[in-house]
């Protein structure tokens, strides 16, 4: 991607009518991008783009009352998108630079790959390949190999909302079938193997909550449920009824909010599959309510109304 | 913490397939709990001073009650244990007559349930937060919604008791159904003649205001203050100017207008004063068939107005009401022939409805009085009436009996006697219902001094014959095959809902049953109440009614009005939706789902921006709690912590 430049160039010009910009910088390593924030025009030189800039920096949006700036890419103007039909925040007070996506980077599989070796350097070369250097020799991967999951059925290369584009929008070139592919294949397994899959996955769950706190929709902050005594759902115990109750009532406050950025799954240190649920109830959402998150900043999200009757969903009847 | 429990034998209607002695023995057990007993009728007075005593003595701070329904006594117990100086809220109920004695007749399992129901009370009342009303002042205006006999009734008594009343009709005129009445069983006096000064009484009391020609838009608001919002229709006839002269009546050219009034038995002009009595007595143009709006011109109305009260360009006009309470009293509808295709009403002219006959037999309907039938204008001689047309039959989903039908067959029957001497009636029925005071003197009358012929027997099918209608039926007490060859046949179809009435239902907040009647609070005890605090019910609405039922209802609704505003202030009820400030993070998704209007934004000191539940207009539904992701907002009396509870009394135990 050579659109760093045109990025830059773009920051400089919406200085100051923003008071600030956020975009991505190098992190400890090459291997790993980190959220940057700008405040004076001339800090843009640290600016990076490359497909290891896979955070989803929406999540600072709501907590921030100030005129922003914000780099997405299509998947994370799905949030945008989301917080407008929620009214989490307010859209004159955000300047949007889209950049189309050819998919990013899981830097957790290229650990995998390089067998967790401290990085020496990233290049990426003209053929679609991340090139990672270690003290033990090179890897020559191909990013189409190492992408998050997410990835592999985008359908939204190109931001659905921005003030200013950079480059050429991208048509999606996945089948719109296979996004659910994975839920529907799940779905096929029998209560039993469901049952001891996740007992299996949450059993590793150390209650860390970076899963939550990464999550672009978990609105309530200091108030999570999770950690109240008024109401008491759930006690502290590490116990795997107690870590299930904690999954299930996070996936079940994102049941037709969660915009499948895949945050919650890219941030947990313990390699559990959680945003599994979360598009299993959006799976659902869509059944019911015909109802996709984040595409259309004036759809109604289902679980923001209060209807007497529902098409799709039998009441009992006197 | 010192509860007490108090399981109820409720003579043998618990005590007869649960054992009460090891219910109360087991809760005992529990942490908690210093005091269990169990007693004949927790209900009656020593059972209730035994209460009393026992706060005292053992020095208890929280009460279950194990035994009937919360609906039937939990005001019953929160009083006893108030008088004794606890909160009312310190009560909790746990139900094992109709949730677990009434239902099930294995003693050891009933026992089992009971037992887990009365530790789920115990755990949620040790959970329980003391809760205290406060008060709000009460709007002294009622609003009547319907302006049948019902309504007016209720309207009068109102405003006699000095309320302001607002009376809101959908037609151009009060008087409802009675209205379009010839004469009145038993009695035979005209129907008219003593609904006529009533609905003078209404028009000219200064309380009353009345909406003639007007509709419910919307209602918002709880007890003691509604806002009503009502829509007065376009009658393009300006109402201060007309003065019922009727002379655009007679000119108006188009004379095909369907009559509402009438049944449609005639037709009537597109500017129309619906009847003589009529009040107010105002013309009001029907645009569906008015010329002037049909084809663009006409005038002949506007030209003919001695006042120029005409005006083309009339729209609805909508007026919001501020009421304290609201008696309905929208009446009844009937069924729709087109179900009947074997007795062929609608297609035959002679095949007509009781409240079309009664038309007929009207002095002020299309035929003067005289019995004419419809397609010739000649007198019948033969005459079919056919009871239960739609009623008692669950194949035509109407399986209630309509309740007046019977009798006002026979009053017809003896009617047409009366009419056309030389005439003979017949009337197929099921059983005769005449249950009132003298009403079944009336229909022995029919029969006895009138010559009516009664067949006992349902008709299958009615046919044209030359000018005759053939109706064929059975007669079950001779079981034989008859057909009678008739003039003239009259349906008494069965009396549904009015239409439009679960509409109506889902704007008052109030329930409705499969048929679309309104859902009085109790069957028995409270027959005019509905769970909604400040709508009552009077009338058919509320299920099939004859005349003194329905005005029976009309004074009953007015008197809990008159009850209802004899406080200058109201309770609330604290048992509402609580928005907890520190927790809630102002995402306002119960602001979007609550069914009410009941949470609006706030803004706080620190400028943080949270939810504020408008404490009157609560209620209780949770449906925002359920809402609500972080649990910052909590029904009182039903907070997560008090249900978890419970849940955890069963699950845990």
């Amino acid at each position: 991607m050579n659109n760093a430049e045109q990025i830059k160039e773009t920051i400089a010009r919406i200085f100051p009518d923003v008071e600030t910009v956020i975009c991505y910088q190098q992190g400890f390593d090459g291997l790993h991008a980190t959220p940057y924030f700008i405040s004076i025009p001339e800090q843009v030189n640290k600016l990076i783009w490359n497909p290891l800039c896979a955070q989803n920096l929406t999540s600072y949006l709501p907590s921030i009352k100030k005129k922003v700036g914000i780099v997405v890419k299509g998947c994370d103007s799905r949030t945008i998108i989301q917080y407008l039909q929620e009214g989490l925040i307010d859209r004159a007070k955000v300047v949007i630079i889209g950049v189309p996506c050819t998919g990013v980077i899981s830097v957790k599989k290229v650990l995998r790959e390089i067998g967790h070796q401290p990085v020496v350097d990233v290049v990426f070369d003209d053929n679609g390949n991340i090139v990672v250097k270690t003290q033990k020799g090179e890897k020559r991967l191909a990013i189409a190999d190492v992408c998050p999951d997410k990835c592999t059925t985008c359908q939204y290369p190109t931001p659905l909302v921005y003030d200013h584009l950079i480059g050429e929008p991208i048509a999606s070139n996945k089948p719109k079938e296979d996004v659910y592919k994975d839920i529907r294949e799940f779905d096929a397994k029998t209560l039993e193997e469901k049952r001891a899959y996740w007992e299996k996955e949450f059993e590793r769950c150390i209650r860390c909550y970076a899963c939550r706190n990464a999550c672009p929709m978990c609105i309530c902050q200091d108030s999570c449920i999770a950690e109240t005594r008024e109401p008491h759902w759930i006690s502290q115990r590490l116990s795997l009824q107690e870590k299930f109750m904690f999954h299930m009532i996070h996936a079940a406050h994102l049941a037709g909010r969660c915009v499948e950025c895949g945050e919650c799954e890219r941030v947990c240190p313990m390699d559990i599959p959680v945003a599994k649920l979360k598009k299993k109830i959006n799976a659902e959402m869509k059944e019911l309510f015909n109802y996709e998150t984040g595409v259309n900043p004036d759809d109604k999200p289902p679980m923001y109304t209060f209807n007497v009757d529902e098409a799709k969903i039998k009441e009992h009847k006197l | 913490m010192r509860v007490g429990v108090f399981i109820c034998h409720c003579g043998n209607n618990i005590a007869g397939t649960v054992d009460v002695a090891r219910v109360a023995a087991e809760m005992r057990k529990l942490p908690g709990v210093v005091y269990a007993t169990n007693y004949m009728y927790t209900c009656s007075e020593p059972g209730q001073e035994e209460i009393k005593q026992a706060i005292k003595k053992e020095n208890l701070d929280r009460i279950v009650v194990a035994a009937c329904s919360p609906r039937m006594h939990e005001n019953t117990f929160r009083k006893t244990i108030e008088k004794a100086g606890l909160n009312r809220y310190f009560l909790e109920m746990a139900n094992i007559r109709e949730h677990i004695s009434w239902i099930g007749e294995d003693k050891e399992l009933n026992t089992a349930k009971a037992i887990d129901a009365v530790k789920m009370a115990v755990a949620k009342v040790m959970k329980n937060k003391p809760l205290y009303s406060s008060s709000f002042k009460v709007n002294k205006r009622v609003m009547v919604i319907g302006g049948g006999v019902a309504g007016m009734q209720a309207a009068l008594d109102c405003a006699d008791g000095g309320l302001d009343v607002v009376l809101v009709e959908k037609s151009p005129s009060i008087g409802g159904m009675m209205a379009r009445l010839d004469k009145t069983f038993p009695t035979i006096d005209c129907s008219i003649c003593i609904l006529g000064p009533k609905m003078v009484d209404v028009a000219q009391h200064e309380k009353i205001k009345l909406h003639a020609y007007s509709e419910i838009d919307e209602i918002k608001g709880y007890v003691g203050n509604y806002q009503v919002k009502v829509r007065k229709k376009a009658t393009y006839v300006d109402w201060t100017k007309c003065t019922g002269c009727g002379a655009c009546m007679e000119k108006c050219p188009t004379r095909n207008a369907y009559d509402n009034f009438n049944f449609g038995v005639a037709p009537t002009r597109a500017i129309n004063i619906p009847f003589p009595q009529a009040i107010p007595k105002k013309a009001k143009i029907d645009p569906a068939f008015c010329r002037q709006f049909t084809k663009g011109k006409c005038g002949v109305c506007a030209k003919i107005c001695p006042t120029g009260a005409i005006n083309y360009e009339m729209q609805d006009e909508i007026v919001t009401e501020d009421v304290g309470a609201i008696i309905v009293a929208t009446g009844y509808g009937l069924f729709d022939l087109d179900k009947f295709p074997e007795y062929g009403a609608g297609r035959y002219p002679d095949v007509i409805t009781g409240i079309q006959y009664e038309r007929i037999l009207n002095a002020s309907g299309p035929t003067s009085g005289h019995i004419l039938r419809p397609s010739d204008q000649t007198e019948p001689k033969t005459i079919v009436f056919v009871s239960c047309a739609g009623s008692r039959d669950k194949s035509l989903g109407v399986p209630y009996c309509s309740n007046f039908c019977c009798m006002y067959i026979a009053k017809q029957a003896i009617l047409t006697k009366d009419h056309v001497p030389d005439s003979q009636s017949y009337v197929f029925y099921m059983d005769i219902r005449s249950p009132g005071k003298g009403y079944d003197e009336f229909t022995r009358r029919a029969q006895e001094d009138y010559g009516v012929k009664y067949i006992r027997g349902r008709v299958s099918r009615i046919y044209p014959k030359g000018k005759k209608m053939v109706v064929r039926g059975a007669d079950t007490l001779l079981g034989t095959q008859v057909e009678v060859e008739a003039d003239l046949v009259v349906l008494a179809t069965a009396v549904v809902s009015a239409p439009g009435a679960a509409g109506m239902a889902e704007k008052l907040h109030i329930s409705y049953d499969t048929f679309g009647f309104y859902v009085e609070s109790h069957p028995k005890l409270r027959p005019v109440e509905t769970n909604t605090s400040g709508v009552f019910l009077a009338g058919a609405c509320q299920g099939p009614k004859d005349i003194p039922a329905s005005v029976g209802q009309g004074s009953a609704a007015a008197s809990k009005v008159q009850a209802l505003f004899s406080k200058d202030m109201l309770e609330s009820d604290p048992a509402i939706a609580q928005v907890n400030t520190n927790a809630c993070v102002g995402c306002l998704k119960c602001v979007r789902t609550c069914p009410f209007q009941a949470i609006k934004e706030e803004e706080l000191r620190n400028g943080k921006k949270v939810a504020k539940v408008i404490e009157t207009v609560c209620a209780g539904c949770g449906v925002c709690t359920s809402t609500c992701p972080c649990g910052a907002i909590q029904l009182q009396h039903f907070t997560d912590n008090q249900l978890l509870a419970e849940v955890n009394a069963i699950c845990q135990g």
